[in-house]
């Protein structure tokens, strides 16, 4: 086992990282830009290193700082966490040759998935249902167009080397191809130095499937079941569930062997995970596979009783699979929010800033995976996201309920947050009944009016005029008292506004 | 001690006194109260009205504003001393017919889409702000010109920052 793991990501996963290497063990490394010397990550590692200025390319994007800190500390792995270099061959490539182990895949398997095409073709040849479109980059337009008349509008175009929703289009008849394939080559050019687009058939109310596999370095392999995450915003996930209401054990069966079949494809090592669209007969369709931890890894966590990250760090250290296929369950339901800093109200601007109170929900069923804590002041420069909820009931019902429960006790203040929105999803009928798709959000869900009325107006009220009487009472107390340096609570001196806070003007 | 609530368009009158114990006579709006509110933290309060009992969360913003969270509901209105309030009331107006543009949120100001004395129509946009790897672009509501401009590209600026003055 490894003597010594650097954890090179910030935030709630880095957070997660160091609770299973606490766990096993092993001693701990974390890394922290100039701006995050006080977070969570930096506090609770066994050592911490200072890699540079606050904007992640000089910092937790830089290779060479990274590198250093391994060799300086002793570290025989690095972590990459999700987002950052966790997908980024050039990386994997660096760590391969200093011999430093990455936990995660080779440089070649993350290479052959992290292009979209070649993905498409490799697994389609180990036997993989893909959506009917290209299997190579389409470079000039009338052969776009020609593609597209052949398979039938409407089709989608994407970005060879994309992800996160950038440089898709989605093109419903001739007359748009010509606009939509400029626009996806512009924003493939800029988001990823690539305009190449390839062109896919459009299913129409697709639910998104995936299927979490764990593989050895002895071509051994499992999968770990599906999650359902669905319920999107701007190609984003925000909620996610284990299992899927629309997943039959026949499907699950069959979903399981594909994707085992596409890590095998590539020799996969580590946790990966292969992303399915699920079309209304409920045939499935190969979408990408991300050659890293997932966000949501919780839920399966949780239903299946496996610490996927214990694994991760496991195999990577050499050692075979020891949970064999049959004994793999999913039990009872579990659903994950990802709790972001930004203002549901006004179309989801992020929201950084100070958190003036925190109090996450605990009982029976909840964790809360974060990496924030009251007094923290959220930076601007990285995601959004505080925290993951995760609630966990015997059946779907009982983790809703759950859920509604823990999302209406956990009390952030300060900065806006999205759990009024999950809040909203909990109680809506069509969710509740499991029946939607991926454009839940922005359609059915979105349409629906606010009904309910926020209840305790009136104590909200009372509440704020006994605290603000009190406050006036004790200044005039120290008034009385001569006490001329009445204490600030640091909270108000970082919301006035004029008070510079930790703001620098960069120049 | 009489404090003024604007609860939206609502102007309610607000008086607090304190009673034995943590008990306290609040009359809202003529209505009178009994309420048994025990400071649990800084900024929590746990209130008891007759029997039925519920967590406050406060937060003081700048302007008198206050939120209030509740059982994950968020509440947000105005309250101030009423001496304060009659302190404050003859300078509501005075930039009629200027729009400035306050910053949403934190972030970085990415571009600078105008110049002084550049005149816009509505809906043009003005200012890209960055924040958490997202874009912003700040539109103009009317139409008019660009009077001033309070800062430059590659500033950091907090969520209210003045950024510019249509006229």
């Amino acid at each position: 086992m490894f003597r010594k793991i650097l954890i090179a990501n910030r935030g709630e996963i880095a957070v997660r990282v160091l609770h299973a290497c606490r766990e096993m063990g092993i001693p701990t490394v974390a890394v922290f830009s100039e701006i995050d010397r006080a977070a969570l990550h930096t506090r609770y590692a066994d050592e911490a290193y200072c890699i540079g200025p606050a904007p992640a390319p000089e910092s937790y994007l830089n290779i060479e700082r990274i590198m250093e800190t391994a060799r300086k500390s002793g570290a025989q792995a690095i972590h990459p966490g999700y987002g950052f270099l966790a997908e980024n061959p050039l990386f994997a490539e660096r760590c391969e040759k200093e011999g430093i182990k990455l936990i995660g895949p080779s440089a070649s398997a993350m290479r052959t998935m992290g292009s979209k095409t070649l993905a498409r073709k490799t697994v389609r040849s180990a036997g993989v249902p893909v959506v009917p479109g290209t299997l190579e980059p389409v470079s000039k337009d009338e052969e776009v167009l020609r593609i597209a008349r052949e398979i039938g509008f409407p089709v989608m175009l994407k970005a060879t080397a994309g992800g996160g929703g950038k440089g898709m289009r989605l093109v419903k008849d001739a007359s748009e191809l010509q606009s939509s394939l400029r626009m996806a080559r512009s924003e493939a050019r800029s988001a990823f130095s690539d305009d190449s687009v390839y062109v896919e058939k459009y299913i129409e109310s697709t639910r998104h499937v995936e299927i979490q596999i764990l593989g050895d370095q002895f071509d051994n392999y499992i999968h770990l079941c599906e999650r359902e995450c669905s319920i999107q915003r701007r190609h984003q996930k925000v909620i996610e569930e284990s299992p899927s209401v629309i997943i039959t054990p026949e499907i699950r069966a069959a979903m399981g062997k594909v994707a085992i079949e596409a890590a095998r494809a590539v020799h996969y090592e580590g946790a990966g995970t292969c992303e399915f669209l699920v079309d209304p007969d409920r045939n499935f369709y190969f979408l990408e596979m991300n050659t890293r931890l997932q966000v949501e890894h919780p839920v399966t966590e949780m239903v299946t009783g496996i610490d996927i990250v214990k694994e991760q760090i496991r195999l990577a250290a050499g050692e075979k699979l020891t949970v064999p296929q049959e004994d793999v369950k999913q039990s009872g339901h579990a659903i994950e929010c990802r709790i972001y800093a930004e203002d549901p109200d006004r179309d989801f601007v992020p929201c950084p800033g100070l958190i003036t109170s925190m109090r996450p929900p605990s009982g029976p069923g909840v964790r809360e995976d974060s990496g924030v804590y009251e007094g923290f002041e959220i930076p601007i420069h990285y995601d959004p996201i505080i925290s993951k909820l995760i609630a966990w009931g015997k059946d779907r019902t009982e983790a809703i309920a759950r859920m509604k429960r823990a999302l209406s006790s956990y009390v952030i203040m300060g900065v806006k947050t999205t759990i009024p929105f999950h809040l909203r999803v909990m109680g809506n009928r069509q969710f509740i009944e499991g029946n939607f798709d991926t454009n839940f959000i922005n359609g059915a869900f979105s349409e629906e009016k606010e009904v309910r009325e926020p209840a305790n107006e009136e104590f909200a009220l009372l509440a704020a005029a006994i605290h603000l009487y009190e406050e006036e009472r004790k200044r005039a107390a120290n008034h009385v008292s001569g006490d001329a340096a009445e204490p600030v609570s640091m909270w108000k001196h970082s919301m006035r506004p004029g008070v510079p806070g930790n703001w620098r003007v960069r120049r | 001690m009489n404090y003024v609530a604007i609860i939206g368009e609502r102007k309610v009158k607000v008086t607090v006194e304190a009673k034995s114990g943590s008990n306290y006579e609040v009359t809202v709006d003529g209505t009178r109260n009994t309420v048994n509110a025990s400071r649990v933290a800084d900024h929590l309060w746990s209130i008891l009205y007759g029997n039925k009992s519920v967590e406050a969360d406060m937060l003081q913003l700048p302007g008198d504003e206050f939120e209030v969270l509740i059982q994950g509901d968020r509440h947000r209105f105005s309250l101030m001393n009423e001496h304060q309030r009659a302190m404050l009331q003859p300078d509501v107006k005075g930039t009629a017919g200027r729009a400035l543009i306050l910053s949403p949120m934190p972030g970085k100001i990415v571009k600078l889409l105008v110049e002084i004395g550049q005149e816009v129509g509505a809906n043009h946009g003005l200012i890209i702000v960055e924040a958490m790897k997202m874009e912003n672009e700040i539109k103009s509501a009317g139409a008019g010109r660009i009077a001033e401009i309070f800062v430059k590209e590659g500033d950091v600026v907090e969520s209210g920052a003045k950024l510019l003055l249509v006229e």
